[in-house]
């Protein structure tokens, strides 16, 4: 029974027809490699002859999260942020522009990760920061796709969430069978994401299940715990998750770095409301 | 001292520290420490990017009038599900410190009012 729902749930979710639309070059960045020389450029030149999703990619990548101080281009981005990011950048940045609008507390919560793990990825020296930071700002995907396809299950995830006092993911496995990190896996495969990407978005929540990529999901994992610390943003439910020791092991975590994390956290979240405030006041005179 | 956006400040709140371009914190201080901020002047540092400012006393209070007691209990609500657990609660530590120390260090809303 609980199979057959998320069966139909996933051919309602996956439903390429019915997922926000994406922009037209978004399809033809796929079918281009990733690692070929030529096809960065090609993809450059695609991107940027979309003005408005171009502008919509680097207001991304000037978001906090990356802690560049300005990119103007998008093969500027290409270049500094790696042609993974923006790739993933283009193919969620309606989706981001739905959270932006509708659910501004998840959208801070995401930027808040966002920034969380880039400072814990620099703070540890770990390789591909940049691609770091977009799963952590992607980590929570599938909730903006539960919310957009299914609107009356959400009413009622959010009702559970209420009376039960649960986390989200518990209240969504009752309603769903399935949970926002499952979803935002189905997303993630759906666009071709590499598994650097999808892991930390599938495994979030319980980072042994990681196989290839325990590091990136452990820094996700220890990002989202931290900012739900903070209170920062509105993720649905307000309960820190617990600290998994294989996440903390992994990352060979010790008391001295974790209160320099929060110390410098908590310093750049002003840029991080900034950043959110702007945004809003933006789309409030452009309407 | 509290540090803020540049979207929150107002006319008449002071600078607690130098402000630099691009909030760099290296170069030549494009506005010193002690100077009282007016519209003109908040426009002008929001034409030359920056971002946020610190200011004396605690003069923002982010969810409405929020007393160290307040955000501590919000706090312990927050942690309501993992206080068993050692390694969560160490974040719960570091956590308590570091609200005492913020919104101790002026003592308070007392001195915004
Ligand atoms: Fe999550
Ligand atoms: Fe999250």
């Amino acid at each position: 029974m609980d199979d057959e729902k998320r069966n139909e749930l996933k051919k309602i979710i996956m439903d390429t027809k019915t997922l926000p639309t994406l922009p037209g070059v978004v399809n033809k960045l796929n079918t281009l490699s990733e690692n070929d020389k030529s096809s960065v450029q090609e993809m450059a030149k695609i991107v940027s002859s979309d003005q408005a999703l171009s502008a919509r990619i680097l207001r991304l990548a000037n978001s906090p999260s990356y802690g560049f101080y300005r990119v103007s281009t998008i093969s500027n981005a290409m270049i500094l942020l790696g042609v993974n990011v923006v790739k993933s950048l283009a193919l969620s940045s309606s989706i981001f522009e739905i959270m932006e609008k509708n659910s501004v507390g998840l959208w801070e919560h995401s930027l808040g990760v966002g920034v969380a793990a880039n400072l814990i990825a620099r703070k540890l020296g770990l390789p591909e920061c940049e691609e770091i930071s977009t799963a952590a700002l992607l980590h929570d995907i599938g909730k903006v796709i539960i919310s957009l396809k299914c609107s009356d299950a959400e009413r009622e995830i959010h009702r559970v969430i209420r009376e039960k006092r649960v986390y989200s993911w518990e209240a969504e496995r009752e309603i769903l069978a399935t949970d926002h990190a499952e979803v935002g896996n189905w997303l993630a495969k759906s666009w071709f994401l590499p598994d650097k990407l999808s892991e930390p978005i599938a495994y979030h929540h319980d980072v042994t299940l990681s196989e290839n990529h325990r590091i990136k999901t452990s820094v996700v994992h220890m990002a989202d715990v931290i900012i739900k610390a903070s209170g920062f943003g509105n993720s649905g439910d307000y309960f820190v998750p617990q600290i998994q020791k294989e996440a903390w092991n992994a990352l060979k975590l010790d008391d001295q770095l974790m209160v320099e994390i929060v110390e410098e956290l908590e310093d750049k979240l002003v840029e991080v409301k900034n950043f959110s405030l702007e945004l809003q006041g933006s789309d409030a005179t452009t309407g | 001292m509290q540090k803020i956006p540049l979207m929150l400040t107002k006319e008449g709140m002071v600078l607690a520290r130098d402000v630099f371009r691009n909030d760099s914190a290296t170069g030549i201080p494009i506005c010193g420490k002690g100077t009282v901020l007016t519209e003109s002047l908040i426009t002008r540092l929001d034409h030359m990017d920056v971002q946020s400012v610190y200011v004396s006393g605690h003069p923002v209070w982010a969810d409405g009038d929020r007393s160290l007691e307040d955000m501590l209990q919000d706090l312990d609500r927050r942690f309501e599900k993992v206080r068993h657990d050692s390694l969560t609660t160490k974040l719960y530590d570091i956590y308590v410190k570091y609200l005492k120390r913020s919104m101790g260090d002026d003592g308070g809303r007392r001195e915004a009012e």
